[in-house]
């Protein structure tokens, strides 16, 4: 397993700007939770409608899975595609012992390293507004890494198989920005029509948002083993997919 | 030669792209130690070559041994023994000059005490030590080549294999080059190497192929090509048009080839000096006349033909 070399790789190129991306992972969320939970929180009334939540709370977990979900697919875009035909990293990485495999892999652990570096600050700033109050919580942190890395494998093996990137930008305006707003993230999705709500659970972001909130609140069930067994299925999948996709196109 | 010389051996080895056939079928050993050089015209299945014995690229048929090895089910352990020089270099440009050859030597499980010293020793080899911290994006283009062979070199292959080294640089930078590859072949390293130059071959290869849509035409060293597909000498004529074919038609018995360009009109001869006397003698009066030694270039035109190869 040489995975991790592709990792180390990535961490010294990110350790370069790491002051700026950090900064902005930790504004980000204290803004939106300051804006949208503390501001149109004090507007939203009955804690009922979210499931016992109360909005700041719902919001917070939303914004954490999603966030997640999006970061999540866009390494799998742009920096996937700069290392297979512009800058060819991957050729490189193939001249030497490194398999196939080994990148893939490589690539979607440092997807992981990528949420957590966004996902522990996020939860830190929500402990600090008080929506954390069980230690179960925590385990929202490996959840919403499963919903990215999920996401990223099915979208690098999309990427694998593109020859131009103008397809990213349908990815973020057809699927990536409906997903980020209906998947239960802002409002429930109780509140949308009949086949919305069939849609909306489908798609790995509702699993991923209410896991989340499960972990959050402390009240894990049956359907918790559900929504992971879905993002894990989603993961499997999609490593499968992309080091079949990433083998045609590196290895012809 | 013995099987067990041969560093790489190739029997029927096929590349197919359907519907298109980039490797026809080739055989053809390397041995350990030596240069040995593809030649061939753009598209003649060169890369497509590299790429299989560089465990890139499966191949669709034949077979293949690298290192004693199967490049398609043991690429990691091949690969663990060989440097590659792609075509294009592919370096890190998110990394500096040395981070290149620090992320390599971890690619490769060069322990860390050994490689510090051997990366000193290779900027050094290539000349880029003070280039050491520079990133790679400002390095001119002989820089990066010679920092793609130094990265080759990381994990002190048996056999490096280079794909067309020299394309696109300054007639400096490509010496240096050569310079360089000619001391490693004097370590003992064995090369494989593309190239469509014909100097190049001719100054690093002890023997070579050539290969054209997709075959292996020819085999042998460069002076053995010469000989066989070419005379000692060449004569380059340059004449005016009005008695350029009066000139041929009297020159065709007399020399082994007479071939007329555009521009001049070239006569194969083991003697150019006397054939060009023999020209004057006959009343013919040249704007200028070359005696060259034949090269490679004229065996290469001779088989694959002077017409544009696409």
């Amino acid at each position: 397993m040489n995975a991790y070399k592709v990792v180390a790789r990535n961490r010294i190129v990110y350790w370069r700007v790491w002051r700026t991306s950090f900064f902005l992972t930790v504004l980000a969320p204290v803004m939106f939770l300051s804006a949208m939970g503390l501001g149109l929180g004090s507007l939203v009334e009955g804690d009922r409608a979210f499931g016992g939540l109360d909005y700041r709370t719902f919001f917070a977990t939303g914004m954490l899975a999603a966030t997640c979900m999006q970061t999540g697919v866009f390494e799998a875009t742009y920096p996937i595609m700069a290392k297979i035909v512009w800058q060819r990293n991957y050729e490189a990485m193939l001249a030497s012992p490194l398999s196939v495999r080994d990148i893939f892999l490589g690539e979607m652990l440092w997807v992981g390293v990528t949420l957590a570096q966004l996902a522990i600050p996020f939860f830190a700033v929500m402990a600090a507004f008080g929506i954390v109050d069980s230690p179960m919580a925590l385990m929202a942190i490996p959840a919403v890494l499963l919903v990215g890395m999920s996401c990223a494998t099915v979208v690098a093996a999309m990427t694998a198989s593109l020859q131009t990137d103008e397809a990213f930008t349908w990815l973020f305006r057809l699927v990536v920005t409906p997903l980020f707003l209906l998947s239960g993230t802002f409002f429930p999705i109780e509140e949308l029509p009949e086949w919305g709500r069939l849609v909306a659970q489908l798609t790995p972001l509702f699993h991923g948002v209410e896991l989340v909130r499960q972990f959050m609140v402390g009240s894990p069930s049956l359907t918790t083993i559900w929504h992971i067994g879905y993002l894990v299925a989603l993961f499997g999948i999609g490593t499968v997919l992309g080091i079949r996709a990433f083998e045609k196109r590196l290895r012809p | 030669m013995t099987t067990s010389d041969a560093l790489i051996s190739a029997r029927s080895l096929t590349k197919r792209f359907d519907p298109f056939v980039a490797v026809d079928g080739i055989d053809f050993e390397v041995r350990r130690g030596e240069a040995f050089g593809f030649l061939g015209p753009n598209g003649a299945g060169k890369t497509s070559t590299m790429r299989m014995i560089a465990c890139i690229s499966p191949p669709s048929g034949g077979e293949l041994r690298v290192i004693g090895m199967d490049p398609v089910t043991q690429a990691s352990e091949v690969k663990a023994r060989i440097g590659v020089v792609p075509q294009m270099d592919n370096l890190d440009i998110e990394l500096t000059v040395r981070e290149n050859l620090e992320m390599y030597a971890r690619y490769f499980d060069v322990p860390r005490e050994v490689a510090g010293p051997r990366i000193d020793d290779l900027l050094d080899f290539v000349q880029l030590t003070e280039r050491s911290s520079s990133k790679v994006e400002p390095l001119s283009g002989g820089m990066k080549r010679r920092l793609t062979i130094a990265r080759s070199l990381i994990n002190d292959p048996d056999l490096i294999l280079l794909d067309e080294p020299t394309t696109g640089l300054d007639p400096q930078a490509r010496h240096l080059v050569w310079d360089r590859l000619y001391r490693l072949k004097q370590r003992g390293v064995t090369l494989v190497i593309t190239t469509h130059y014909m100097d190049e071959a001719e100054q690093l290869c002890d023997r070579l192929v050539v290969m054209d849509k997709a075959k292996i035409v020819t085999e042998g060293s460069p002076r053995d090509l010469i000989n066989r597909y070419s005379t000692r000498e060449v004569l380059e004529v340059r004449i005016d048009d009005e008695v350029r074919e009066k000139l041929i038609a009297a020159m065709q018995g007399s020399v082994d080839k007479v071939e007329s360009l555009p521009d001049r009109v070239l006569l194969y001869t083991e003697n150019g000096d006397a054939t060009l006397a023999s020209i004057h003698e006959q009343g013919f009066e040249t704007v200028s006349a070359l005696v060259r030694r034949a090269t490679l270039e004229d065996v290469f035109l001779t088989i694959t033909g002077r017409s544009l190869v696409e």
